[in-house]
């Protein structure tokens, strides 16, 4: 029941990136989600830190329309999604529950042309990318296999949201893509986060830095993410805040 | 049977779910308490991700945690059964299981468990996980054992529908996603403090739950902060100091 379906949530990623001749990017990511989870639009905005930050992707005016709301009156779903970690899904932006959530913000919506809204959180733990925005112009809640593929989606944008900062800021040459190993990530074991937790010690670094340079050292090595994660957690490996010292005791 | 112990747990249980309250704290709690009430030697607790897997959230220790981890990764094991089936299953000798799960069986008996009894948890037609009951001597379980220990699955299931009422899935499905994510916060933060202090991950998670209780915070409030930078965990006049396990304590 593991492995199979985030290998086709990327493929799907993939094959996006593949027939517009670039390198895999969170655009990819919002386009194979419309498509996938059958939704009218899609939206990407980044974080840094806690704020929920500017909009770096989108699918359509609507959806650009819809981030800006967010970001103008304050409350909406997305904004609910990035402060509790979980998704948001409003399924019925007309219905009472959604009125009394979101007052200004759901009638402001609806006129932009959105009658559902599903908000996903790019958080790995403490680590915020920022958020994936889904709207339906018909109301409607997702089918449980659209909220599954819909999540991983989510964790795809994440990881290359937070590659490609890595790579703006002209650090390490980390991977992108399903380079990454996603349905090793996807399993999200413990070790994985244990390791970033004590990385973030060993580098001086935040968490999402320090989940960077493990997925770095695991890619450039071609080793496996749990493997590198288990060897920091047993304490046989130690990196340093000099890429070229790591595994020095 | 304890039956002051178990109705003080059924009124920590309750009181912790009215006032604030942590998904993931509140799992923890109680697979301890099932430890202590039950006839058992450890538990661990699966809940179903809608990406399709089942992660596990709460564990009595760190072999239970591993056993679980291991019928996961080798998809085979009780509590994929009692899962996939929605019914209970029970193992009251694992030697004689080799047939029925090879690989868990062996692997369940190197871990020092000999007995093994599988709970689900249902909301109405859909089970969201399992709770699972590992005993180091073979035999059957007791059948009141089994009642309370569903009951306590029942309030796990509960557990994750707190906040506002259930009149669809998109409810438990945020509230489980949250309550994964909790998790993994907290995971970081053990592994972030046990690099600081030189611990092993089930003292930093002691030093965190400790930290969350004497002060009535949430324990996934704490680690997110201990994460951020936000929150030292230093104790005001005191130098970095180790609390004793209080996993065993009572809150407040």
């Amino acid at each position: 029941m593991t492995g199979s379906r985030p290998g086709r949530v990327w493929g799907l990623v993939a094959s996006q990136a593949a027939g517009r001749g670039g390198r895999v990017s969170a655009a990819d990511v919002c386009a194979a989600a419309v498509a996938a989870v059958e939704v009218t639009g899609a939206w990407l905005s980044a974080a840094r830190g806690a704020e929920a930050g500017h909009l770096m992707r989108v699918t359509d005016e609507v959806g650009e329309q819809l981030a800006e709301l967010h970001l103008t009156l304050g409350e909406g779903p997305c904004l609910d999604a990035a402060a509790s970690g979980g998704p948001v899904l409003a399924s019925d932006l007309a219905g009472g529950e959604s009125g009394r959530r979101w007052p200004v913000f759901a009638p402001a919506a609806r006129q932009a042309g959105a009658a559902a809204i599903f908000a996903f959180p790019l958080r790995i733990g403490a680590i915020r990318a920022g958020v994936l925005g889904l709207y339906r112009e018909r109301p409607g809640p997702l089918t449980a296999f659209q909220l599954g593929d819909a999540l991983i989606f989510a964790d795809a944008a994440t990881l290359l949201l937070l590659d490609a900062q890595d790579q703006a800021e002209g650090d390490l040459a980390a991977p992108a893509g399903p380079g990454g190993q996603p349905a090793d990530l996807a399993l999200r074991r413990a070790e994985i986060d244990q390791a970033t937790g004590m990385l973030t010690e060993q580098l001086g670094a935040g968490i999402g830095d320090a989940f960077v340079r493990l997925r770095a050292y695991a890619y450039a090595r071609d080793l496996r993410l749990t493997d590198v994660a288990r060897d920091i957690v047993a304490r046989r490996l130690r990196l340093h805040p000099d890429p070229s010292r790591d595994g020095e005791a | 049977m304890d039956g002051q112990l178990l109705s003080e747990t059924f009124v920590e249980l309750t009181d912790t779910m009215v006032a604030g309250f942590d998904v993931i704290d509140f799992l923890h709690v109680l697979t301890d308490r099932s430890v202590q009430l039950l006839d058992v030697s450890a538990a661990g607790l699966l809940l179903a991700d809608p990406r399709g897997e089942l992660r596990v959230v709460a564990a009595s220790s760190e072999a239970a945690r591993l056993l679980e981890l291991f019928q996961l990764q080798n998809d085979q094991g009780p509590c994929l059964d009692c899962f996939r089936a929605g019914r209970p299953v029970a193992a009251a000798d694992l030697a004689a299981e080799a047939q029925r799960w090879p690989r868990f069986a062996a692997a369940a008996q190197q871990a020092g468990f000999a007995a093994v009894q599988a709970l689900p948890m249902r909301l109405r037609d859909q089970v969201i996980g399992a709770l699972n009951l590992f005993r180091a001597v073979p035999g059957a379980f007791d059948p009141a054992d089994i009642r309370i220990g569903q009951a306590l699955a029942d309030v796990a299931t509960i557990s994750l529908l707190h906040e506002r009422s259930m009149r669809h899935s998109d409810t438990l499905n945020e509230q489980l996603q949250t309550a994964l994510n909790s998790r993994v916060i907290i995971e970081q933060a053990k592994g972030k403090l046990a690099e600081r202090l030189g611990l092993d991950m089930d003292q930093a998670f002691s030093v965190l739950r400790g930290h969350a209780r004497t002060r009535n915070l949430l324990l996934s409030d704490v680690a997110l902060a201990f994460v951020d930078g936000s929150e030292t965990l230093a104790r005001p006049g005191a130098a970095q100091e180790h609390p004793a396990r209080r996993d065993r304590l009572p809150p407040g």
